[in-house]
């Protein structure tokens, strides 16, 4: 119990050192283009914490975050690299949208249930060709993902300018540009928001805060992931085979029925992530639709180290991160490309920061396990077991 | 492990950040006759540095601030990499007491309707979009091109120029915005020469089309090998890459939005025959003359030929060049401003605009 209780302590400090180093290379590049970096860290912290309406912005920012991080995960415990879930949620959306538009008089709670559904195949459709691909031809998936995130831009472009544009925006003919959007998705198929729920609290979120139930979903969601991988059967084998595919086989894991399964499993969620700016939010799939999701949540995944729980706090940082980002644009104005800079050096100091505390927690753990030979026949510490993955 | 640290760290950080002021959300307080008019203006995909749409805004807003001086304060945003957090840029100026706010691009056009009515003190200018049943009395003013018909010009330009009879078209992606210059430059070439060959290419699916030089330069490198002499590009900032293989190859090219004659290097001007200029400067600088008169009226302003808001650019760099082909444009434009040319929209009136040339 001793040592646990250093192990958080070097933990704090850790990612304090880390954030401390990002802090001071941004002041460097915030001192570079002539602003005060203290004013400029006050004031994004003020604006990030200190106004009612910003910490329903951070929690709708991450919530696509949270899918994608998990996505990204699950794929990664069983080692394959799913670079696709930026195509399969694209494709998501794109189906979920089309249930959205298109099948009308349904009442709410099977329409809203059957436009996720929706979704949810949508990228897992998107998931199954680089799977099939995986286990049939032995293609490499970050190729075969990449490639069907140009091909899912360009079938959503083929859906949303050509196929399914809204004809219904009476513009006078010659003058200005029409919105390159699909029909809106009915209201039977729109994710509610959660101002009802957080009033019950006395919570008053503004109305312009698109805060929905996905993000409640995304939670129960992330906590579904961890049981999968740590209390089931297959879970154990997603495990294995993550670790070594071969003698995972000598022991009897099919590993390509396995490979298949969790990339498809993973791409049904990737398939969620797009869906609560799409039913929450935006209301129509257009060319404008929130892109990069699926490449952020390769960081959110790393940054939590592929732990389900961990998906959920790195989403909040990086919905903390671009709600600040807002406001020094808005009201520090601090260029967006500045504020990218300013990003990334925290994303890159806090992801070395992580991997020197593994590191350093990997040889206490060996340091502590040749100890524990030596004393008697130790307790096995699930915690570890965790750690060292 | 790692992450709950992470957050009892972001909870801590959260405990200085609240320490340290009051809070800052009041509303500001409304502006005083004394104090400067605020006017802010989000950018589209592309942003400051296209030298074409983007550019071109940020052009009416430098002169307004020329001008005015200490009467106004301008401040302007580019929305994040895919463009998601537009509207939440856009409602901290408003929250901030800003008077004007612009949206660069139609994509603004349903978060300008959502904002107008959340603040109805806030004045909106939206380009290139178009919101129904706005009135003199709305917060907005839709400001409106007629851009197919400044492509016209240039498209009879380029067919009367072409010595290979064969001349190219780059658009950034294809949506209706941009089929207009496509209809509308094919047209006026048609209309010169029926028999002329015309190639058209699109670089992208995604917003990033309007700023991929490098797919610009490969598209046109290929329809200048294909025999095009001279290529129009609506491509914004991606349209650089098209000036680049002019100079390459020898051949011409046509610039957009802006007189990109004055924009380009000094080695690419010769090659840049004429621009097909959109005023969105104007368009800018008139409202926010507006506001500052006290004369904003909300609505749709129409720049179309009559009103100099398209056309193509005569400069000290391509005078010469256009020398010959000066009167004849002047000849189309008078024809279309009076409405014995009807240039054509979309694909669709393309095809009968050429039809209707055979008789």
């Amino acid at each position: 119990m001793n040592y646990k209780y250093k192990d958080w302590l070097m933990q704090i400090a850790f990612t304090f050192g880390a954030i401390l180093f990002a802090m001071f290379i941004g002041s460097l590049v915030i001192m570079f283009i002539g602003k005060n970096p203290i004013t400029v860290y006050q004031s994004m912290l003020q604006f990030t914490f200190g106004r009612s309406d910003s910490i329903g912005a951070i929690l709708f920012k991450s919530t696509p975050l949270i899918f994608a991080g998990l996505a990204v995960a699950l794929s990664f415990r069983v080692g394959l690299f799913n670079i696709g879930a930026e195509g399969q949620y694209f494709i998501g959306a794109l189906a979920a949208s089309i249930v959205g538009f298109s099948l009308q008089g349904l009442p709410w709670f099977i329409h809203l249930p059957l436009v996720i559904l929706a979704g949810m195949a949508g990228g897992m459709l998107w998931a199954l060709i680089p799977a099939l691909l995986k286990v049939k031809r032995g293609a490499h998936e970050v190729i075969t993902t990449i490639m069907m995130n140009y091909i899912a831009y360009s079938v959503v472009h083929y859906f949303v300018a050509d196929l399914f544009l809204d004809k219904a925006q009476n513009l006078p003919k010659g003058y200005g540009s029409p919105m390159v959007r699909m029909p809106k998705i009915l209201e039977s198929a729109r994710m509610p928001t959660m101002h009802d729920f957080v009033g019950i609290f006395g919570v008053e979120m503004p109305r312009y805060i698109y805060l929905n139930w996905f993000f409640v979903i995304g939670i129960l969601l992330a906590i579904a992931v961890y049981i999968l991988i740590w209390k089931t059967p297959f879970g154990m084998e997603i495990r294995a085979v993550g670790q070594n595919p071969h003698a995972s086989e000598t022991v009897g894991i099919q590993s390509k029925k396995v490979y298949l399964k969790t990339f498809l499993i993973s791409g049904a969620i990737a398939g969620l992530i797009g869906l609560s700016d799409l039913l929450g939010y935006i209301g129509y799939m257009d060319t404008d639709f929130p892109r990069g999701y699926g490449f952020t949540g390769i960081a959110v995944a790393l940054l939590a180290n592929n732990n389900a729980l961990g998906v959920v706090l790195a989403a909040l940082l990086f919905g903390f991160l671009r709600r600040g980002a807002e406001g020094l644009q808005a009201i520090e104005q601090i260029p967006m490309d500045v504020v990218v800079i300013l990003e990334g050096v925290i994303i890159l100091s806090i992801v070395v920061a992580s991997q020197l505390m593994r590191r350093y927690f990997k040889t206490q753990e060996k340091k502590r396990e040749k100890e524990s030979q030596k004393t008697s026949a130790s307790d096995g510490d699930k915690e570890g077991l965790e750690n060292v993955e | 492990m790692l992450a709950l640290v992470l957050v009892l760290s972001l909870t801590l950080l959260a405990g200085c950040g609240s320490k340290d002021d009051a809070k800052q959300d009041a509303p500001a307080p409304a502006p005083t006759g004394e104090e400067p008019l605020k006017i802010g203006l989000v950018f589209d995909v592309g942003g400051r540095g296209d030298l074409s749409f983007n550019d071109m805004a940020y052009a009416g807003l430098e002169r307004a601030k020329l001008e005015y001086g200490d009467k106004i304060e301008i401040e302007y945003l580019e929305p994040a990499g895919s463009g998601d957090n537009r509207e939440e840029l856009m409602r901290l100026l408003a929250q901030q007491g800003y008077d004007l706010i612009f949206g660069v691009g139609f994509m603004f056009t349903e978060h300008i309707d959502k904002l107008s009515k959340e603040f109805p003190d806030v004045k909106f200018g939206l380009i290139d979009g178009y919101i129904p049943d706005l009135t003199a009395d709305s917060n907005v003013v839709s400001l409106l091109f007629t851009e197919h018909e400044g492509s016209f010009l240039v498209g009879a330009a380029a067919a009367l120029k072409s010595e290979n009879n064969s001349i190219g078209f780059i658009g950034g992606m294809q949506i209706p915005l941009i089929q207009k210059f496509e209809a509308g430059y094919m047209a006026g070439a048609y209309y010169v020469n029926p028999d002329i060959k015309i190639q058209s290419d699109y670089i992208g699916t995604t917003g990033d089309a309007f700023r991929d030089p490098v797919k610009g330069r490969e598209l046109a490198l290929s329809q200048y090998q294909r025999g095009a002499d001279i290529i129009y590009h609506a491509a914004g900032a991606s349209g650089t890459g098209l000036f680049e293989a002019a100079v390459q190859t020898g051949n011409l090219a046509i610039g957009v939005d802006a007189d990109q004659s004055l924009t380009v290097s000094e080695a690419q001007r010769s090659h840049v025959l004429t621009s097909m200029m959109k005023r969105v400067d104007v368009a800018v600088y008139n409202t926010i003359v507006d506001l500052v008169e006290g004369n904003f009226e909300g609505g749709y302003h129409m720049f179309g030929l009559a009103e100099e808001g398209v056309g193509y650019a005569v400069n000290d760099f391509n005078r010469e060049m256009m020398a010959d082909i000066v009167d004849e444009l002047e000849v189309i434009k008078g024809k279309i401003i009076d409405g014995e040319i009807v240039v054509p929209v979309d694909m669709e009136d393309l095809a009968e605009f050429k039809a209707s040339l055979g008789n």
